[in-house]
């Protein structure tokens, strides 16, 4: 009875606390798109930001930032990291009513997961805005965006665009020039010249492709890319990550999972890689320790630190598959998109950001200095990169990377799968049975 | 009288401490039994949807996967970390010569950030780059060589040998504690009926400690059972889901698929297996008192 006499308006306490909260903030309204540049007011901003601290990347955001609050008298900005481990607390603000006023990683056309901000209502529709013209250039802001990088900035369901991409990532093959041309290796083009390339690589005692055992979705860009030149985008995309279909239906999955079974088998990959995490073997790779690496052309700008001064890189789109019934000429990527958002305190301001960030200059010098591939057009490839001018040029189709597997129930489906693939742990058609088992049962089909 | 003016003087006492136990313990138990009957969207809205979260996690393979590498991550560690600890806690009993320096060398661990420690072993058990490859091959054991991290095998003992590692100086604190508590003319008594050292030690000392490590086991398997960071660090889970565990995953579903109603429901039926799990260990261990 004493213990009751605590415990029950304890409970209680506990009971009306849980019952409390919602959502008590104010949403401001959004500029008149005609005019918003003149509505522009300094104050406090907070920016998300990709860049980790001390870095060159947030070293031109924070020239950019200075510049801004040179120019609107009463502005702060703040450069919050809103990358990789930082996105759940970050997304954990938005849900509360506190989210940061520009962003990353909110939105993607491509990807019905990334979608659900913009769907409801959080993300401020950027399309009246962009299609203003622009003091700098005279022309709609929206025109300076390549067209290939549309679908991703754009909602399908409504037709409202909700991010601006400050950077495009390309999905390519990086290799070690140097090392090509001294063993007279032809850069990978076709599946042929990929084992060509790996069994010179080997005779000379180099192992061929760095690769991660410690981060599974690394390893599982080899069967996307397979799959994407075997299967193609869509047909792969519907099994994958929309539950249409089954694995088993589609011969070119197996022929995908046997041609990285034959990569494993010819031991083409880093000596150890099991055990390895990414940052080593990419390093590794810069050491010369291995002669390839699939990756995305954020690489260059990650590893500046580590790039010897000497190094020479090559870069080539995935190899394409003789015969493969999927897109051959395609290239995997995703946009970097700034999205706004609609409870932002000073939205002009914060669009202001996001049309300082896209200006040809800023992006021009991020691809001079930290490596970026811009999305922007007028904008040089990155010298940092030799070849992704051709890539991108020769890209028939830019294809959302992952078919969106890394938001999916089906991520601890495929690629723990595919590891097991990768580490000798099972064959190809052992793997595709198990896949089917574990993507059955994720989408109950 | 007396009793209701102790009863009067009582409350304000414990009201600082029920207001922070209901607030930081209360209330998030409740909340998280409340979050897993509901079914979130990544924007924060939710709907509730019953015990569909408690019925879906008992199907759910890759929870019994992750209860089963919890579980095995409690015992394999626990057997890499008692014996270690005690033999250290009796070991510094001793009064051995420059004792304080081996007490800083076994505490010093516990002050570092476990996401140093835990990238520190990172590069330790790197298979080319790390130190114990190398060094094994450096004298001719390469055959115990292994790709620590990488092989499902030695993955979770790699990660639970860090974890000791790191937390072994407070568990030789807890101990020698008991140690310094036993009585010293019991001991004496025992030497003097020609008892050796060892003898001593397996006969006298562990059964007066035994109310000591039956606390120390069921703290263990909490604390254990609860582990994250190490894991989060290391391995992500992997490779191919064999140190993933019961914290892994939750955070996973929690915050990289937005399902927090199904992520709560995982950490409900967690704790109820821990309390369950701790009361059978309680019981087992369970003696009668020694007075002492």
């Amino acid at each position: 009875m004493k213990t009751m006499r605590f415990l029950v308006p304890l409970v209680a306490g506990c009971l009306a606390l849980a019952a409390c909260g919602g959502d008590d903030s104010a949403e401001s309204a959004a500029p008149d798109a005609a005019n918003w540049q003149t509505t522009i007011k300094g104050g406090p901003l907070e920016v998300g930001v990709l860049s980790a601290k001390g870095t060159p990347g947030l070293a031109i955001l924070e020239q950019l930032a200075k510049k801004l609050e040179a120019d609107y008298a009463g502005t702060k900005v703040t450069l919050t990291f809103a990358n990789t481990d930082a996105r759940p607390g970050i997304e954990q603000r938005w849900r509360s009513g506190d989210p940061l006023d520009v962003d990353y990683g909110m939105f993607d056309g491509t990807n019905e997961a990334l979608r659900v901000w913009a769907d409801d209502g959080k993300l401020l529709d950027l399309r009246p805005y962009l299609e203003q013209n622009d003091p700098d250039t005279g022309k709609p802001w929206l025109d300076r965006f390549s067209p290939t990088v549309r679908k991703f900035m754009e909602n399908p369901s409504d037709k409202g665009i909700y991010g601006v991409p400050s950077e495009l990532s390309l999905h390519v093959l990086f290799y070690n020039a140097k090392l090509f041309t001294q063993h007279g290796i032809q850069p990978p083009r076709t599946w042929d010249d990929l084992l060509a390339a790996n069994a010179k690589l080997k005779s000379a005692g180099v192992d061929p492709i760095a690769v991660t055992g410690l981060f599974e979705p690394y390893i599982g860009m080899w069967s996307d890319h397979l799959w994407l030149r075997t299967v193609g985008y869509d047909a792969a995309r519907a099994v994958l990550t929309e539950g249409k279909g089954h694995i088993t239906e589609n011969p070119g999955f197996l022929k995908g999972l046997e041609m990285l079974q034959r990569l494993r088998d010819e031991g083409a990959f880093l000596k150890g890689f099991e055990g390895t995490d990414f940052t080593a073997a990419q390093a590794q790779f810069f050491q010369g320790d291995a002669g390839m690496i699939l990756m995305g052309s954020w690489l260059v700008s990650e590893m500046a630190d580590v790039i010897p001064a000497d190094f020479e890189l090559g870069v080539v789109p995935f190899p394409s598959v003789s015969g493969g019934a999927g897109d051959q000429g395609a290239v995997m990527a995703a946009a970097q998109l700034v999205s706004v958002a609609k409870e932002s305190g000073n939205i002009p301001l914060a669009l202001e950001w996001a049309r300082r960030l896209t200006s040809v200059e800023t992006q021009a010098q991020r691809a001079k200095d930290i490596g970026e591939v811009s999305a922007v057009t007028g904008v040089s490839s990155p010298p940092g990169i030799p070849g992704i001018d051709k890539v991108i040029s020769g890209a028939e189709a830019l294809q959302p990377r992952d078919f969106g597997i890394m938001q999916s129930a089906a991520k601890d489906v495929i690629y723990p799968e595919i590891a097991r693939l990768v580490f000798g742990k099972q064959d190809a058609q052992q793997t595709l049975k198990r896949l089917d088992e574990g993507l059955r049962r994720v989408y109950r089909n | 009288m007396h009793r209701v003016a102790q009863r009067r003087i009582i409350i304000p006492f414990l009201l600082p401490a029920l207001l922070l136990l209901g607030v930081f313990f209360l209330y998030p138990l409740v909340r998280t039994v409340d979050i897993s009957f509901t079914e979130w969207s990544r924007t924060g809205s939710y709907t509730y949807v019953g015990i569909d979260n408690y019925t879906r996690v008992i199907d759910d393979p890759g929870y019994r996967n992750a209860l089963k590498n919890a579980f095995l991550f409690t015992l394999v560690g626990g057997c890499m970390l008692f014996p270690v600890a005690i033999a250290i806690a009796w070991a510094l009993h001793q009064r051995i010569h420059g004792e304080r320096f081996f007490r800083f060398v076994v505490f010093a661990p516990v002050v570092l950030s476990v996401a140093v420690v835990a990238l520190l072993w990172k590069f330790v058990y790197h298979p080319t780059l790390g130190l114990i490859n190398p060094a094994l091959e450096g004298v001719g054991l390469d055959v115990l060589a292994r790709t620590w991290l990488g092989d499902p095998a030695t993955a979770l003992p790699a990660v639970a040998f860090t974890t000791v590692w790191h937390g072994i100086g407070i568990w030789v604190v807890l101990l020698s504690a008991g140690f310094e508590r036993l009585p010293p003319d019991v001991l004496e008594a025992g030497r003097i009926d020609g008892a050796g050292e060892w003898r001593l030690f397996r006969s006298v000392m562990l059964p007066m400690m035994r109310d000591l490590f039956r606390i120390l086991v069921v703290l263990w398997i909490v604390q254990s059972m609860q582990a994250f960071a190490f894991v989060f660090i290391m391995t992500g889970g992997g490779p191919f889901g064999s140190t993933d565990i019961v914290g892994t995953l939750m955070y996973r579903e929690a915050f990289e698929r937005s399902e927090f109603g199904y992520a709560a429901a995982m950490g409900v039926i967690l704790v109820v297996i821990m309390l369950a799990v701790a009361q059978i260990v309680n019981k087992v261990m369970k003696r009668d008192e020694l007075h002492y």
